[in-house]
C-alpha cells in the first residue's frame, strides 16, 4: 500500500512537472514512421542467416508431425492433421487441433505448463541495441557503438525467433506491423522541447509521445510524407513523457519515468514500460531516431501471440508457443515490488524513427510546443474489441469442428492411414 | 460488295407446294470491311470479365521483384512471374505501383485489396463490400441482350465470387466444368446457329405465367410494409431478370459465326492442389469462351483462387498462403523462392485462361480481341498483406478500344484509376469511380484508344 502511494505521488509530481506553466525556448515535433523492438542482427546478409547473435541462424522450422506425435497423436493422425486436404485445417486460421497436445490433450496455448518446455534458443552474442536501464555498466550487453550496460533481456530471450530477427526494418514481424501503422491503423506523434538556446546541447529537454487521430500520409515514393499536420488525441493510456537533456543532438533521460505507455507495434498492442528512459538523436535532416526503453510485463507478450491465433503463429513463425512462455518466465529480470519480488517484467527497448511533422494541440488551435499531459482531456469512447477474429483460447472457432474434435469429425482416411510409412526423418 | 441478303435473311422456296425457308449461316459478306462489325453497322459484341487470383505476385522490400517489368510503356520485358503471358504480351497491359488506400479503415487482410478495386471503397467488414462491384455496372450496360447477364466461375471448387450488386450478397459461381456446362448448355440453351430455331414452348409457358401474375404482384407490393417491400423488390428484380431472359430466349438469336456447341466435359477432380485448379481453369475457360462466342453472356467473373488461397503443390503439407508468410527471403536470390514458384504456377492458370479466349477465331481476330479481361489480386507483398503495388492486368483488345501491350508504372496511385479505365474502355457511362482518397476521375488514357 505504502509503495503504491509513493508511486502515485511520484506520478503526480511527474505530471505536474509537465504542466504548461511556461513556454519552451525551442521545440521540434515529429511523427513516428517506423517502430520495432530493438533487435541487433549479427549476420552479414539475409534475415535468418547464422551470425554472432544466433550462431545457428534463426530458430529452425518446427517438425509438427514430430511435435504432435509427442503430444499423443499417432503419426498417421499427425500427418492427416497437417494435410492441406483435411477440411479441419483452415487456410486462414490454421489447424486448431494443434493446440491440444498438452497432458490429457490440454490446450497448450492457455495451459503451456501442461507440456514440457520445448526450449527456445536465445541470443548468445554480446551486442545489443537499447538503453542502460539500471545504470550498471557491468551488466547487460554492449551496444554496437561500444556503450556498456545495455539492458535488453527481451532481445536476449526472443532475438533468434524468426518473427523478430533481421536487419532493421526487415524482420517479418516489424514489416507486418509497420505496414499496418503506415496504412493508417494508428499514429504516434512526438513533441520535443527545451529551455536552452541550443537544442543540440540543452540540460532541460522534455520529450512526449502521444497518439493522434490523424492518419499517416504517404508521399509519391510510398514513404511517410514529411511536414504533415497531426493533432494530439488525448488517450487515457497511451502517453509517454520524459525529462532529459541533449548533448550533441542526443537526448537522454535524466531520470527514469516511473511508468509510460506506448502503442506497441505488435499483437500485444499495449506497451507498458516501467523505469522508462529515452535515447533519441535529432538528426541533421530533421528526423529523430533512437530508442525508448524500460521494463515491460512479459505475460502480455505471450498472450498477444496466443490471441493472434496460436496455430497460425506457430506455423508461420516457426515456434512452439509454450517455449516462448517458458523462456520469458525464466528470463524476466525485473520486479516492480523490489528485488525479492516476482519478476513480472523484462528489460526491453523499442527502436523509433520519426520524421518532421507539425503537431497541434488536441483542439488544433495552436502548435504543441511544450510537453505536458493531456490525459485530463480524454473523452470516453467505446471499448475496442478484445481480440481480432473472435479468438477464444488462442483459436478461431470452426462451427463444423468443435475445439479438440478434429479427428472425430474428420477421421484419418484409409488412404492416409495405409500410406504412412515408418518415419525416416523430419518434415512437417 | 453489296447483296440483297443480310445476316437476317432467309432463303425461301417452295417444296411440295409448301413454302419453306432456311436460315443462312454467318458469312464474311455480312461483316464490314474491317471484320469488326456486321455489314449493317452493328458491331461485334465486346465482352468484359474479371479474373482474380489470390496472394499477389512477388515483390519484396529489398527490391526482389519477380513481376514488375523495368521497361515502362510499350515493349515491356516479360518477367519470371509473367512468363505465362509471354505469347500474348502484345494483347496484355501490366499495371504496377498502384495501391488500395484504406482511408483510415483497417487493412482487412485478403479482402481490402480486391474490394477496393471492385467497389472503389475500402470495406469496413470482411466478407462484404461497401458498394456494388463495378462489373455489375458493365453487365447492366452490355449484358441485357444475352441469356445470362453475367456468368461466374470458381475453378478452385470454392463457391466464391466477388461480384455483388449489394455488397452483402455475392453471385453464386459454377465451381466445376460439369456444372458450368449444364448451366450454359443444359436446359434453356438454344444454338444461335440452328437453322431450325423455334421458340421453346416451355419458355413461352413460363413467360405467360409470369405475365399472368403481374397484376397480383403489383397489388401485393401495395399491401405490405417497407421491409417486406424491400424483400419483394429484391425477389421481383430476380423475376424481372428471368423475364428478360425468357424474352431473349423467345427471340431468334443472332447467329454467331464463332459459336460451336461444345461437348460435355468429363467429371473432373475437385481439389485445392494447383495442378487440379489449373486444369479446371483451362476446361472452364474453354467452356466460358464458347459461351461468350455463342452470345450466352457478355460478362463473366472468375475467381481462380480466393484471397487467402489454400492452393498447394500436390504432396506438400504447406499451402501457398503459409509459404508467403513463413518463407524467409533468400539472401542470395532476394525473394522467397517457393512463394515465387507458386506465384508462377498460379499465373500459369491465367495464361491458359487467356489462351483459351484467344483460341477462338472471331471476325478478323479472336474472341480475346473483342473483349477486355481485368486480372488482379488482393495484395502486393503477400507476406505482410501489403496493399501497395497490387498487380493488375488488362488483357484483350476490347474491339480496338484497349491500346494493349504496355507497362504502366506509378508510385502509389489508387487502384481505382485502373477500375475506372476498364469501365470507360467498356463504354460504361461513368466519369469517376471510388470514394474518399480513392475517388478518381482520371482514367489511364495511355491505354485507351
Amino acid at each position: 500500500m505504502k509503495r503504491s502511494l509513493i508511486k502515485l505521488a511520484a506520478a503526480t509530481v511527474s505530471a505536474l512537472s509537465f504542466c504548461d506553466t511556461a513556454s519552451a525556448e525551442w521545440s521540434k515535433t515529429y511523427v513516428v514512421e517506423w517502430n520495432e523492438p530493438a533487435m541487433y542482427y549479427g549476420a552479414k546478409a539475409g534475415v535468418i542467416d547464422p551470425g554472432t547473435d544466433c550462431p545457428k541462424g534463426s530458430n529452425p522450422e518446427v517438425d509438427w508431425v514430430s511435435v504432435l506425435s509427442k503430444g499423443g497423436y499417432t503419426e498417421a493422425e499427425a500427418k492427416w492433421l497437417r494435410n492441406p486436404a483435411n477440411p479441419s485445417r483452415s487456410a486462414v486460421h490454421g489447424q486448431n487441433q494443434m493446440a491440444f497436445r498438452g497432458a490429457d490433450k490440454a490446450n497448450v496455448y492457455i495451459h503451456p505448463e501442461t507440456t514440457p518446455d520445448p526450449g527456445l534458443v536465445g541470443v548468445s552474442g554480446d551486442i545489443a541495441e537499447g538503453i542502460n536501464l539500471d545504470g550498471d555498466a557491468s551488466t547487460g550487453f554492449v551496444s554496437p557503438n561500444g556503450e556498456k550496460g545495455i539492458d535488453n533481456t527481451f532481445y536476449k530471450t526472443l532475438g533468434c525467433w524468426k518473427t523478430y530477427r533481421g536487419p532493421p526494418r526487415l524482420s517479418s514481424g516489424s514489416l507486418t506491423m509497420n505496414d499496418a501503422m503506415r496504412e493508417g491503423s494508428w499514429t504516434i506523434v512526438v513533441v520535443v522541447s527545451g529551455k536552452g538556446s541550443d537544442p543540440m546541447n540543452d540540460s532541460n529537454v522534455d520529450v512526449g509521445f502521444y497518439m493522434s487521430g490523424d492518419k499517416l500520409v504517404k508521399d509519391g515514393n510510398g514513404q511517410i510524407a514529411h511536414d504533415y499536420t497531426f493533432s494530439i488525441k488525448p488517450d487515457a493510456k497511451f502517453e509517454a513523457l520524459f525529462k532529459g537533456k541533449s548533448s550533441n543532438g542526443v537526448i537522454t533521460s535524466k531520470t527514469a519515468a516511473d511508468e509510460v505507455w506506448l502503442r506497441d507495434p505488435s499483437y500485444t498492442r499495449e506497451l507498458q514500460l516501467l523505469r522508462a528512459r529515452v535515447s533519441l538523436q535529432m538528426l541533421p535532416d530533421g528526423s529523430l531516431k533512437g530508442y525508448v526503453g524500460g521494463y515491460r510485463p512479459w505475460k502480455p507478450i505471450y498472450q498477444g501471440w496466443v490471441d493472434a491465433r496460436g496455430p497460425v503463429i506457430e506455423a508461420l513463425t516457426w515456434v512452439q508457443l509454450p517455449s516462448v512462455y517458458y523462456a520469458l518466465k525464466r528470463t524476466a529480470d525485473y520486479s516492480p515490488t523490489g528485488a525479492g519480488g516476482e519478476k513480472t517484467h523484462i528489460s526491453f527497448a523499442e527502436r523509433i524513427e520519426a520524421v518532421p511533422a507539425f503537431v497541434m494541440t488536441p483542439d488544433a488551435s495552436k502548435p504543441a510546443t511544450t510537453v505536458k499531459s493531456y490525459k485530463s482531456l480524454v473523452k470516453p469512447e467505446a471499448a475496442a474489441p478484445a481480440t481480432r477474429f473472435g479468438v477464444i483460447d488462442g483459436l478461431v472457432p470452426d462451427p463444423k469442428v468443435p475445439f479438440g474434435e478434429a479427428l472425430r469429425v474428420y477421421p484419418v482416411p484409409e488412404t492416409v492411414a495405409s500410406a504412412t510409412p515408418a518415419r525416416a526423418g523430419g518434415g512437417n | 460488295m453489296t447483296t440483297r441478303f443480310n445476316r437476317r435473311s432467309m432463303l425461301r422456296g417452295l417444296l411440295g407446294g409448301s413454302a419453306v425457308c432456311m436460315g443462312i449461316p454467318a458469312l464474311d459478306i455480312f461483316l464490314d470491311g474491317n471484320g469488326q462489325a456486321w455489314a449493317d453497322g452493328a458491331k461485334l459484341p465486346v465482352r468484359f470479365g474479371t479474373y482474380f487470383w489470390g496472394l499477389g505476385l512477388t515483390d519484396t522490400p529489398t527490391g526482389g521483384t519477380r513481376w514488375v517489368p523495368t521497361k515502362h510503356g510499350a515493349g515491356y520485358e516479360i518477367t519470371p512471374e509473367l512468363q505465362s503471358l509471354a505469347a500474348l504480351k502484345d494483347k496484355v497491359s501490366v499495371f504496377s505501383g498502384f495501391r488500395a488506400i484504406g482511408d483510415g479503415k483497417p487493412n482487412l487482410v485478403h479482402w481490402s485489396g480486391h474490394a477496393s478495386i471492385l467497389s472503389g471503397s475500402a470495406p469496413g467488414v470482411t466478407g462484404s463490400f461497401d458498394a456494388p462491384s463495378f462489373d455489375t455496372r458493365i453487365a447492366d450496360a452490355i449484358g441485357g441482350a444475352t441469356r445470362f447477364k453475367s456468368l461466374e466461375i470458381s475453378p478452385s471448387g470454392k463457391a466464391l465470387s466477388y461480384s455483388t450488386r449489394t455488397g452483402r450478397a455475392f453471385a453464386t459461381p459454377e465451381t466445376t466444368p460439369v456444372s458450368l456446362y449444364e448451366r450454359v448448355y443444359g436446359e434453356g440453351f438454344q444454338d444461335p446457329n440452328n437453322p431450325n430455331w423455334k421458340p421453346d414452348s416451355k419458355v413461352m409457358l413460363r413467360q405467360s405465367v409470369l405475365s399472368a401474375v403481374a397484376d397480383q404482384r403489383q397489388a401485393l407490393m401495395a399491401d405490405v410494409g417497407r421491409a417486406d417491400q424491400i424483400k419483394l423488390d429484391q425477389y421481383f428484380t430476380s423475376l424481372r431478370e428471368m423475364e428478360n431472359q425468357l424474352e431473349i430466349q423467345l427471340q431468334q438469336p443472332e447467329k454467331c459465326e464463332a459459336c460451336i456447341v461444345p461437348k460435355p466435359p468429363g467429371e473432373g477432380k475437385k481439389s485445392a492442389s494447383i495442378d487440379v485448379v489449373n486444369s479446371n481453369t483451362k476446361v472452364m475457360a474453354r467452356l466460358l469462351a464458347m459461351s461468350l462466342a455463342c452470345n450466352q453472356t457478355r460478362v463473366f467473373n472468375c475467381v481462380h483462387t480466393p484471397g487467402s488461397s489454400e492452393t498447394y503443390i500436390a504432396g506438400d503439407s504447406k499451402i501457398y498462403h503459409q509459404y508467403t508468410h513463413d518463407e524467409p527471403t533468400d539472401a542470395k536470390l532476394g525473394y522467397q523462392p517457393m512463394s515465387s514458384k507458386l506465384a508462377g504456377m498460379v499465373m500459369q492458370g491465367f495464361g491458359e485462361f487467356l489462351a483459351e479466349m484467344d483460341a477462338i477465331k472471331e471476325g478478323d481476330g479472336t474472341l480475346l480481341d473483342h473483349m477486355l479481361v481485368m486480372g488482379f489480386s488482393d495484395t502486393g507483398y503477400a507476406k505482410i498483406h501489403s496493399l501497395e503495388n497490387i498487380p493488375v492486368i488488362l488483357a484483350g483488345g476490347a474491339n480496338g478500344k484497349h491500346k494493349a501491350g504496355q507497362h504502366i508504372a506509378t508510385k502509389g496511385e489508387s487502384v481505382t484509376r485502373i477500375s475506372l479505365t476498364a469501365q470507360q474502355i467498356m463504354g460504361a457511362p461513368v466519369g469517376e469511380f471510388g470514394v474518399g482518397a480513392m475517388k478518381t476521375s482520371r482514367p489511364i488514357t495511355e491505354v485507351m484508344a
